[in-house]
């Protein structure tokens, strides 16, 4: 693909990933065929700011599992009062992470 | 995060062990007269009870065989027992068998409660039982 698009992309969805992963994205979106630019482009990332959000307001509710797909671990999280509040608070902690994951292994489906 | 089977695993089994820890815990309390402690973060916090509050007396009334008692304590103490009974059972059947039916089981379900003809239901089941846990002043 054409670098020129590949960075515009980067400096677009930058934030949605860890910043370790980008120059691995970077190089693997340059190798890609040019066809995929319009799929690339209709993909929707989680915001991973708009997410730690959630999770500090409903966190103890699980909506910032439920949100980011996690259903499973949702259904955990608020039938057991959000894990008894500690699950809540180390989550306020580990949600960005597990958010950019997700934003990855999201990417990933269009790139393999 | 897509769980690997072994995960999964591991976080259920630790998590209901850690659920008969603590129904145990309060049954002894029971028992002995007193009540076991609040762990709810909101209910610390703003007072107010959560959708899941009363979930452990919920258990314990099951346990002491008060069906009716139990749901109108709160329903989701029935939903909770029956994930603590069957899912340990199945897992450790899993592991034995080294098969992987609990955890297609687990993203079967997973898809399933993302449609919105299902999940519209259940999130409206859970605010009504909030409302009803808020009134009932759990």
């Amino acid at each position: 693909m054409d670098a020129q698009k590949v960075d515009l992309f980067i400096m677009t969805n930058g934030k949605y990933f860890e910043s370790h992963q980008l120059l691995h994205i970077r190089e693997r979106l340059l190798q890609m065929d040019d066809s995929k630019w319009g799929i690339l482009q209709t993909l929707q990332f989680k915001d991973p700011t708009t997410i730690l959000i959630v999770s500090l307001l409903g966190g103890g509710l699980g909506i910032d599992r439920f949100m980011i797909g996690d259903t499973g671990l949702g259904v955990g999280k608020l039938l057991t009062c959000g894990g008894f509040g500690i699950w809540t608070i180390i989550d306020w902690f580990l949600i960005m992470g597990v958010t950019r994951e997700k934003n990855l292994a999201q990417l990933q489906q269009v790139l393999y | 995060m897509t769980f690997s089977r072994n995960k999964l695993y591991t976080v259920l089994l630790t998590a209901c062990t850690a659920g008969y820890a603590w129904i145990f815990f309060s049954f002894d309390r029971m028992q002995s007269g007193s009540r076991a402690p609040d762990v709810c973060l909101m209910k610390q916090i703003v007072h107010i009870p959560c959708p899941s509050c009363g979930s452990s007396r919920a258990v314990l009334a099951l346990v002491q065989g008060h069906v009716l008692q139990s749901v109108s304590i709160n329903p989701f103490g029935l939903i909770i027992a029956l994930i603590m009974l069957i899912a340990p059972v199945w897992i450790l059947w899993d592991i034995a068998g080294r098969k992987h039916s609990f955890l297609h089981f687990y993203r079967q379900v997973e898809k399933l409660l993302k449609q919105p003809a299902l999940a519209l239901p259940l999130i409206l089941f859970v605010l009504i039982n909030w409302v009803w846990n808020i009134t009932k002043g759990l």
